[in-house]
Parts: structure tokens; C-alpha cells; sequence
């Protein structure tokens, strides 16, 4: 929420398993890439925690500006994945 | 380089042919996700099209090649069966002679033995047995490979087999793009299909694939024709003919020899049954050089097929030849011995550089 | 229902199993996690662990001696612990080691230990043809060595069953066939798959006697095994065995499960086989020491042999080609005998055969 901040955070508090122990997971697969164009609820990437693979929907439709977490980079709980400008 | 940059515009034709600029595709697909998406297209299509397996309803399919189906088209469609797979791979051959688009699941090619009847027996040979006054269009998909230490009963291909027995079309993808576009072709196909999809190379997360099957993957259905190969890496000196998960071993491979200034053609074959050998012909033409590498058993397969095939048309334009593959043995389960058997990106190097060697001998 | 000495040898059975499987787990998890990835960690390919399933085997195999046969299917470790394999060797064999029982060749899916008369498969009910095999064996013989299969209740409608259930009835022969019935088939509840909840009454349809012990109760399974395995070394026939067991883990080390209820892996967690039969030699006189002795015992016999396990050689890559064939590839020779057959076509060939 910094100043002039209208980036909008892809991250993995509300897709976090609720029945998961761990706070901790891997970033599986990227399936937009930075710069492209991403619908609302389309499934931009998954991650992986205590084996169950996790959707994870663009919040906003818009460009995925930034990717911060890799493929095989660990993501814990509520960590932001990326970000996206709103369209 | 071929590898990490698919060309999904090239050859196919959408169905929505507006025009003939190509569209950038911006998304990329498992491996996994490309098949279901297909699976998904065509089930909405046509309510005459199901899956039946084990564990493919609320599992999502051992190795994710069903995966979110069961969500959208319920338990009648997408259909959990007994452990009773000649039953139910007979079933899919009787429903599919009533004109319906079963999809029948075998877990593990390997389990093949236990109803091979109504695989080659009935699948395979009705349409030719009744004159082809009766059809057979389903799909059987299966789950193939090794690499993860599941020894002999969980790990081969089998490629060579079923492509040996006549009636059977065998489809064998290597990447996303080719998956779904194979898939579609699969389905609307009206003869039995054998698809083949190499578990290492579905994007599952606790069995990591190599790069190169993750693609970019178009959204609209569109079809790839059966028997047409893919050169996934265009080079000059050695023909590499692959297919499968050794696509990217090959591409690897050809990267590596690239540095050391061999530039090798890589090959995927993506159909075994029909078998494009024109385009593997062609680029012998070019090179004089053929390796051929395959995951299945040495002999009697794949690998002496397409030597033969090249062999029997163009002896003379063969300079040298090889073969990798998996050496006549059952997949053992200890790491050293499975790697040891499963050709790696060195065996197909190592075979590049020697069947070069032989240039001089055979001219 | 067998003395005390019998159901202590039952529970030392049982706790070996489940302390071994435990431990199993752990090292199977190793370096994967957070990261679940199959490839990685000291144990190699896919693992299916019977923790709450030891019941079954030791209630079973409590009756056989070493020249009876067991096949078991894919998850194996309890029923091989019950019927006497080298507990080291076997695991060595699931580390992938060189003096594993079958060298490394076979892993956890397929242990072979041919001296406790124990061998399992990948594919499921096809164990149950061998043992067929076996009891026609010591049928032929005239011995009185009995064989018995293990299955899954997902294999109960798979042809090798139930082929196997009419060749061994219409020919009389020595079999047992031990349905573990854990409720699932990997992620299908048997009632998606099967109208019979009770599986032994799949033997009716083959005029074979068929029980099914309702509870993993290991007292229970022994008497019901005890019958069944009597009658068949007395030369009356195969029986059909089924056991309500329980399925604690998943299908395979890293089944998310996320198809089963919670209230079902509560259910299974609950329902403790090894607890029920510690009470029971409680009740009957036997001391709460005594127990952790034999528990203690089992731990270190398990701790013993995984870090032997751990300590031995890998094989070496060109193991892999060794094995394929018991005898040379020619066979058990490797001349032909001159003949002079006589006819013209011989004689052309043999004149460019060697002399």
C-alpha cells in the first residue's frame, strides 16, 4: 500500500490450503509470463504444499508486471507471488 | 533453442481461421493441462465423449491427466471403474462400436498385459476383421516411462509394441502444444488411438519435468494430423530421430554439440503409428547421418524400424548409423542401474559424435 | 484363539511392522520436503506403506511355516515381516542396495526372499496366480505345504482373482486368498466399485468357503486363518479370507488424499489393531513391561537394520545387465550334436555349416 503504489499483489493467502499444516511451499509452474496480459481468475501459476498442487488465480485482470517468486523458489503463506497493473 | 521457443503458429490451422497473420499465444501449458484442456473442449462439444479409469474422477488422474475434469462434468462423464481393466477397456471397444467417443484410461502401460485381448484383439482388429462395416473411435491414453525408480513393472514405453500390432493408431506428444493439438485429433479420430503421454513430462509437481514440454499453448481446439514429425531443432550434420521424453534429451544433447561445432537435427516423431518417415528421410538426405533414440527395448522396435525404413529407400544416403536405447533388459529399480539403462543426454551425444566418426569408413 | 506365547509372537509382529513403516516414512521424506519430489531422498521410486494393516499378516501368517508360500501385491513390508524375510536384506533392497535381496533390481513393490518362501508384484492380483501355482506345486508333490495371496479389496474384481479362485477350487488345491480390505483403491471407495461390501462372498460363485473378519482384530483373524489354512493342508481345498483393515497413510508416500473425508483418516487413525491386541495380553495376565520389552526390541531390530541398510553399496551401473536369464542365453548349452539326418536339404545346409 506504499504511495503511488497501484500494482495489485498476487498472493497465496486466500488460495492456501485450509486444512495444510505447513507455511511453506514450492512455486511449481508459471503459466503467464512477465508482461503478458492476464484475465481475472485465469490460473497464472501453482505451487505445491505437503503435495497437494494449488491453483492460483490473477486477482485482477491486467499486465503481470512483475514475477517475484520462480519456478522451484520456496513461497510461504501469504508471501506475494506477483504483481499485476490492473488493466 | 528450438526448445524454449515453440513455434504453435506454424502448422496447424485453428478453427477459427480469421485470418492468416499468426496469434501470439501469451499463456503456457503443462503438459498435463494442454490433454485435459482438449479433453475438456471436445466433452463440451460432444455429449457422446467419456472417460473411464481408475482414480481419474476425484483424483484427477494419477498423473494429473484428468485433473479438474470431474468439477465440471460429474461422475457419469468422467468415470472411476473397477480394477477390472478388460472390462472396462472392452467396454470403452463396445461402446465406441455403438458410435460413441469413449476415453478409456490405462494407469500404466504396463499393465497392458492384463488386457491386451481387448486391446489387440478387439480394438485394434474390428474395423479390418468386419470389412469396416463397424468403427472402433475411441481414444486409449496411458501413462508411459521411467527415470523415477519404479522398476520393471511401473517404468517401461512399450512403444514398440503397440506400434508393432496392426489397427492401432500411436500417439506419443512431447510437449504441451503437441499434446493438445494431437488430443483434439485423437478424439474426433474414428479409429482406436493409443496416446501415450511420458509421465516425466506432464508437469506434475512431485515428478519435476526437464524444459522444454511446458509451451506456449492456444486457447481455441486445433488439430495436428497424425504422421507428421516435428523437427523441434533444425541442424546439419546428424539426424536425430526421437521421441517423447528424449525430444529434450535430444535437444540437450544437440545443444551441448552445438558448442563443439556439430549441429544436429532433432526429430520428433509425435505419431509412431502412422510413421512419417519422409521427413526423417529427408533430413538423412541432408545429413547422411542417423541416430535414432528411443526408451524402449533395443530390439525389435522403434529404433531398427526407422533404420530400416530409411535403410530400405535411401541405403545410400546413409553414412552412419546408430542406435540408443534401452538395452535388452527389464527397468531396474537402484538409481545407478536405471540410469545406466535410460538413454541420457551423454548416450545421445556420445552416439552423435561416434556415428560421425563413421563418415569416412562408410563413403 | 492361540496362548499367550502365540499372541505376544503376533504383537512383536505387528510392532515391527508399524515402527518399521514408520521409520520407513521418515526416510523416505528426507529431502522432500518442502518440496515433495520423487526423485529426491534415500529411497528411491514410489513407496505404499500398510500402517494399520498388520493385523492381517500376522494374524495369517502366524500359521504357516517356511516351506509355505506367500505372494503379496504392492504394498508389502507387514506381510513379508510376518512370514520371516531378512528384515535387513529387505531393507537394503528398498534403499536400493547391492545386497538388498534382489540386489536393487527389484525395490519395495518386488522383494523376493525365496527362503521364507515370500515373493510380491506391482500389478494388482496377479500375486494370486503363483500362489495358485505354488499350491499345485506341493499338491503334485504330495506335500503339505499350503500357499497364500494377499490382495487388496480393489483387486477383487480383477480377472486373475477371480480366475485364480476357479483354478484352485476345481482343482482342490492348497490356497488361501487373504483380502486385506482397506476401503480403498487408492482414491475409490469400494462401494464406487464393487455392489459386494463383503468381499469374501466372492468365493459363493466358486463353492468355496469364504469368511470375513469384520474387524482388524488380530485374534480374530488368527482363528478365522487358523481354519482356513488347516483345511488346506489337509487337502480340503482353497478358502477365501477378508479383513477389515485400515488405511492410515495414503495410497503412496505423497498421496495428498485429498479425495478421503477427514472423518475417515480420523476413523482409520482411531482404530488402533496393534493398541486392541495389547490390551487383550493385558487383560490376560501379561505386564506392561513385557510389552515395551518386545516393543523396544522391535524398534532396535528395525533401527539396526536401516542403518545397515544405509551402510551398503550401491550396485554398480553394469549390475543392470546382469540377471535376465537364469541359464546362458544358448541355454544349457552351447554345442549342437552332428546328425546325418540323411535328406538333401540337410545335406546343402550342412555343407555351409562349420565341420
Amino acid at each position: 500500500m506504499s504511495a503511488g503504489e497501484d500494482r495489485v499483489a498476487v498472493d497465496t493467502d486466500a488460495v492456501w490450503p485450509d486444512d495444510a499444516e505447513e507455511d511453506e511451499g514450492v512455486v511449481v509452474n508459471w503459466f503467464a509470463r512477465e508482461g503478458s496480459h492476464v484475465r481475472e481468475g485465469e490460473t497464472i501459476c501453482e505451487y505445491q504444499v505437503e503435495k497437494v498442487s494449488v491453483d492460483v488465480p490473477a486477482p485482477v485482470a491486467g499486465e503481470l508486471a512483475e514475477i517475484v517468486l520462480e519456478e522451484d523458489d520456496e513461497v510461504e503463506r501469504g508471501a506475494t507471488l506477483a504483481w499485476i497493473v490492473p488493466a | 533453442m528450438a526448445e524454449s521457443e515453440p513455434e504453435p503458429e506454424q502448422e496447424p490451422e485453428p478453427e477459427t481461421e480469421d485470418d492468416a497473420e499468426p496469434q501470439v499465444v501469451e499463456r503456457d501449458l503443462t503438459m498435463s493441462r494442454a490433454m485435459v484442456e482438449a479433453i475438456a473442449h471436445e466433452m463440451r462439444e460432444d455429449e457422446e465423449v467419456f472417460y473411464m479409469g481408475e482414480d481419474v474422477a476425484d483424483y484427477g488422474g494419477i498423473f494429473d491427466s484428468t485433473e479438474g475434469l470431474l468439477e465440471e462434468f460429474g461422475h457419469d462423464r468422467i468415470m472411476d471403474v473397477p480394477i477390472s481393466e478388460t472390462a472396462y477397456i472392452g467396454a470403452a471397444v463396445g461402446a465406441a462400436q455403438e458410435g460413441m467417443r469413449p476415453i478409456a484410461e490405462l494407469m500404466f502401460v504396463d499393465f497392458f498385459g492384463v488386457c491386451m485381448d481387448q486391446i489387440y484383439n478387439q480394438m485394434a482388429k474390428n474395423t479390418y476383421m468386419s470389412g469396416a462395416s463397424v468403427s472402433v473411435p475411441m481414444v486409449l491414453t496411458t501413462a508411459v516411462g521411467g527415470t523415477y525408480n519404479d522398476a520393471a513393472q511401473h517404468s517401461q514405453t512399450l512403444y514398440g509394441t503397440f506400434a508393432h500390432l496392426p489397427g492401432m493408431k500411436v500417439v506419443v506428444p512431447s510437449t504441451a502444444y503437441d499434446a493438445k493439438g494431437l488430443m483434439h485429433n485423437a478424439i474426433r479420430d474414428d479409429d482406436p488411438v493409443v496416446y501415450m503421454f511420458h509421465k516425466r513430462l506432464m508437469g506434475i509437481g512431485w515428478m519435476p519435468a526437464p524444459d522444454g514440454p511446458k509451451t506456449p499453448v492456444p486457447e481455441e481446439a486445433y488439430t495436428i494430423p497424425f504422421g507428421s514429425a516435428d523437427v523441434k531443432r533444425e541442424g546439419e550434420d546428424v539426424t536425430v530421430v526421437t521421441l517423447g521424453l528424449h525430444v529434450h534429451r535430444a535437444l540437450e544433447a544437440a545443444a551441448e554439440l552445438a558448442d563443439d561445432g556439430i549441429d544436429a537435427e532433432v526429430i520428433d516423431l509425435r505419431t509412431l503409428v502412422p510413421l512419417d518417415t519422409e521427413t526423417v528421410r529427408e533430413s538423412v538426405a541432408k545429413t547422411g547421418h542417423l541416430v535414432v533414440v528411443d526408451e524402449d527395448y533395443r530390439s525389435y522396435g522403434v529404433t531398427g524400424e526407422i533404420i530400416a525404413s530409411v535403410a530400405e529407400d535411401r541405403l545410400a544416403d546413409l553414412e552412419g548409423v546408430e542406435r540408443v536405447a534401452v538395452p535388452d533388459v527389464p527397468l531396474p529399480y537402484s538409481r545407478p542401474m536405471e540410469n545406466e539403462v535410460i538413454p541420457s543426454v551423454e548416450d545421445v551425444a556420445a552416439a552423435v559424435r561416434s556415428v560421425r566418426s563413421t563418415e569416412s569408413g562408410a563413403e | 484363539m492361540g496362548g499367550v506365547t502365540e499372541l505376544q509372537a503376533m504383537f512383536e509382529d505387528m510392532v515391527t511392522a508399524r515402527y518399521y513403516e514408520e521409520r520407513l516414512q521418515e526416510e523416505y521424506l528426507e529431502g522432500k520436503q518442502p518440496a515433495f519430489d520423487i526423485s529426491a531422498g534415500p529411497i528411491p521410486g514410489e513407496l505404499h506403506l500398510a500402517a494399520g494393516q498388520e493385523a492381517a499378516a500376522a494374524g495369517v501368517c502366524r500359521h504357516l511355516r517356511d516351506d509355505d508360500t506367500v505372494t503379496a501385491p504392492h504394498r508389502p513390508h507387514h506381510v513379508a515381516i510376518a512370514k520371516g524375510v531378512d528384515l535387513k536384506r529387505m531393507t537394503a533392497e528398498i534403499f536400493g542396495r547391492e545386497t538388498g535381496l534382489c540386489g536393487g533390481k527389484g525395490g519395495h513393490m518386488h522383494l523376493f526372499d525365496p527362503d521364507a518362501g515370500f515373493a510380491c508384484s506391482g500389478i494388482i492380483a496377479e500375486g494370486c496366480p503363483p500362489a495358485v501355482g505354488a499350491g499345485l506345486a506341493a499338491s503334485k508333490r504330495n506335500e503339505d505345504s499350503v500357499a497364500v495371496a494377499f490382495l487388496g479389496e480393489g483387486a477383487i474384481s480383477q480377472g486373475g482373482f477371480l480366475e485364480s479362485l476357479n483354478l484352485a477350487a476345481v482343482r482342490e488345491l492348497p490356497v488361501v486368498f487373504v483380502i486385506e480390505d482397506n476401503d480403498w483403491a487408492i482414491s475409490m471407495p469400494k462401494e464406487r466399485v464393487s455392489d459386494v461390501a463383503d468381499g469374501s462372498r466372492r468365493a459363493e460363485g466358486f463353492d468355496m468357503p469364504g469368511t470375513r473378519v469384520d474387524s482388524d482384530d488380530a485374534i480374530a483373524v488368527s482363528d478365522a486363518a487358523k481354519e482356513a489354512i488347516g483345511r488346506a493342508r489337509d487337502r480340503n481345498g482353497p478358502s477365501l479370507l477378508e479383513v477389515q483393515v485400515h488405511r492410515r497413510m495414503g495410497h503412496f508416500m505423497g498421496d495428498p488424499q485429498t479425495y478421503r473425508p477427514e472423518a475417515d483418516q480420523e476413523a482409520a487413525a482411531d482404530r488402533d489393531s496393534i493398541e486392541r491386541l495389547a490390551a487383550e495380553l493385558r487383560r490376560r495376565g501379561v505386564e506392561d513391561e513385557t510389552l515395551e520389552s518386545i516393543r523396544e526390541d522391535a524398534h532396535e531390530r528395525v533401527d539396526e537394520a536401516i542403518e545397515w541398510a544405509k551402510d551398503q553399496p550401491e550396485p554398480s551401473p553394469e549390475d543392470a545387465y546382469e540377471d535376465v536369464f537364469a541359464n546362458p542365453p544358448s541355454g544349457v548349452t552351447d554345442e549342437e550334436p552332428a546328425y546325418d539326418l540323411g535328406t538333401d536339404a540337410r545335406a546343402g545346409a550342412e555343407s555351409g555349416g562349420d565341420d
